[in-house]
């Protein structure tokens, strides 16, 4: 088939490669991509036998079978381990990327062609590449909760753990006083320097004066909460807030419905839905939590529910598509006649199946009703 | 909104195959979405049973794709047949590791094709496989339904 302008790539925001007298840029280009999902890694983690991926992916990938998808080793979860220095060669790889493919042109005036192409893929550029775009666009819709502070630099900072933050005070551009406030490393929060490590040790209460978007679920929890107790497990997390600490997983074939519905609404999420939906709209949170606390460019609560729930109508579509297709292949002629074709055999055999049995009953039921027969009936 | 994972991934696919080009002796025929695509194969060299064979191998890809395997059969209508292979029964289902327990997400499309394609070229003898009209009668449209016995690794 023609491979020139596929319909289906006009929606690829795929930026340009680098030329092909570069194979060593190209290289470098490729060794910053998740092999799962063929992008630039976000929130890289490291297994036991030594390769990478995004934390999101692999941990789907684990969820399915418990391999490396590159080399079959054995690995679990448990073996996850956050990549930092990754994830800084990527930041830094994806900033420095375009400079790189305009020194990549040939010296001589180029034609127009490649130079929009490129200006085009830096402009529109998918989800990841735009994060590091130094207006910030990306990364203010990613501080929903409005307490981030504004220059990518050091929003980005402000996510690492606590050893970095000492760091950030040795910096002879920022001096700050006990009295100042800062964003807690953890959750984000606003407060005072000095306030912070009780604020960590008490679990990232949210600060009194500023009730977080989030505060409404203050109810749910409660009865979530109470189911717990109820079902003696305790109490176990000292907030109500949610905690931003790993998920650990439940036992889901010994979980009832109430249970997953109980750490469902402990994270404001739907609670809709039998078990099978309620156990893979877990998982799939689960693996969003979880990935988003591998990240220093972490999303909002706000953003991971909004991606589950949109995943969820993505597979709901695929599901209900399936069963359309069908149905529109038997109401064409065709597709009928084909889907008899297909099953003349299986028909033949339930008719006789049918005939039989009518036969029998009939026999059974002489001078009964007709009504019934009627029904049976199917031809 | 943003496409889902398996769109993307698809995209870069087919992307790829744009640049570089599919292997000899496999053809894209039709990519009409991201839920399936039609890739032609045949096999190559002298010594092959399938010489001047095409075959249709059929992709659908789940919105899970690349965590999940997408299903692959091989086209069994007017215009083309699956292959006579003790792995392929006659109504296009294939029993290969790599489509059950051995798929990986850091596979492809491309690799999916290239494994059916040494599948092909390595067999010797060209028969259905055993069980297969019994299979063929109850078999479920969806391949993944069934449960898979990996056992000859000799084709």
């Amino acid at each position: 088939m023609d491979m020139s302008s596929h319909p289906l790539l006009s929606a690829l925001d795929e930026p340009a490669p680098f030329p092909s007298q570069y194979p060593q840029l190209r290289r470098l280009d490729r060794s910053m991509v998740c092999q799962i999902c063929k992008e630039p890694f976000t929130g890289p983690v490291t297994i036991s036998c030594g390769h990478s991926f995004c934390s999101a992916c692999i941990r789907s990938s684990l969820e399915v079978m418990k391999k490396c998808p590159s080399c079959n080793e054995t690995v679990t979860e448990g073996s996850i381990r956050r990549n930092r220095a990754l994830e800084e060669m990527v930041d830094a790889w994806e900033e420095s990327r375009p400079t790189l493919i305009d020194l990549a042109q040939p010296p001589r005036k180029r034609p127009a062609p490649p130079e929009t192409s490129h200006s085009k893929a830096s402009l529109s550029s998918g989800v990841k590449r735009a994060r590091l775009s130094p207006t910030g666009s990306a990364n203010a819709s990613g501080s929903a909760s409005g307490s981030r502070s504004g220059s990518p630099t050091k929003s980005r900072r402000a996510n690492d753990v606590v050893v970095e933050e000492i760091d950030e005070n040795e910096d002879d551009v920022l001096e700050l006083t006990e009295n100042d406030e800062a964003p807690c490393p953890l959750c984000q929060a606003t407060m005072p320097i000095s306030s912070i490590p009780l604020h960590i040790e008490k679990g990232c209460p949210p600060p009194k004066a500023k009730p977080k978007s989030n505060g409404v679920l203050g109810k749910g929890n409660q009865k979530a909460d109470w189911k717990k107790v109820f079902s003696g497990q305790g109490l176990g997390g000292k907030t109500k807030e949610v905690e931003m600490k790993r998920i650990t997983k439940p036992n889901y074939a010994l979980s009832s419905p109430a249970d997953l519905r109980a750490i469902l609404s402990e994270y404001s999420l739907p609670t809709t839905g039998d078990k099978p939906t309620l156990q893979s709209r877990l998982q799939e949170w689960i693996i969003l939590f979880n990935s988003n606390l591998d990240t220093s460019h972490p999303s909002s609560l706000s953003a991971l529910r909004a991606k589950l729930a949109e995943s969820e109508s993505s597979k709901r579509r695929d599901k209900e598509k399936g069963k359309d297709e069908v149905v529109n292949q038997l109401a064409s002629k065709d597709g009928l006649a084909k889907y008899a074709s297909v099953k003349k055999s299986e028909f033949e055999r339930l008719r006789r199946e049918i005939i039989e049995r009518d036969k029998r009953r009939k026999d059974a039921e002489e001078g009964k009703g007709d009504g019934k027969e009627n029904a049976i009936e199917v031809e | 909104m943003a496409a889902p994972l398996s769109s993307r991934r698809l995209m870069k696919e087919l992307n790829d195959i744009q640049a570089k080009g599919t292997p000899e002796g496999i053809v894209l025929l039709s990519a009409d979405s991201m839920e399936e695509w039609v890739f032609l194969i045949s096999v190559l060299g002298e010594e092959t049973i399938y010489r001047g064979e095409t075959f249709a191998l059929r992709l659908k890809f789940g919105p899970r794709y690349p965590i999940e395997v997408p299903e692959v059969t091989f086209l069994a209508n007017e215009q083309y047949q699956p292959p006579l292979h003790p792995h392929v029964y006659s109504n296009g289902h294939i029993c290969a590791s790599i489509l059950g327990n051995e798929w990986s997400p850091v596979l492809n499309a491309v690799a999916i094709c290239i494994t059916m394609q040494s599948m092909l070229a390595s067999n010797k003898k060209k028969v259905r496989p055993e069980g297969n009209d019994r299979y063929v009668r109850t078999a479920p449209t969806n391949p993944k339904l069934t449960r898979w016995h990996y056992d000859d690794d000799t084709v």
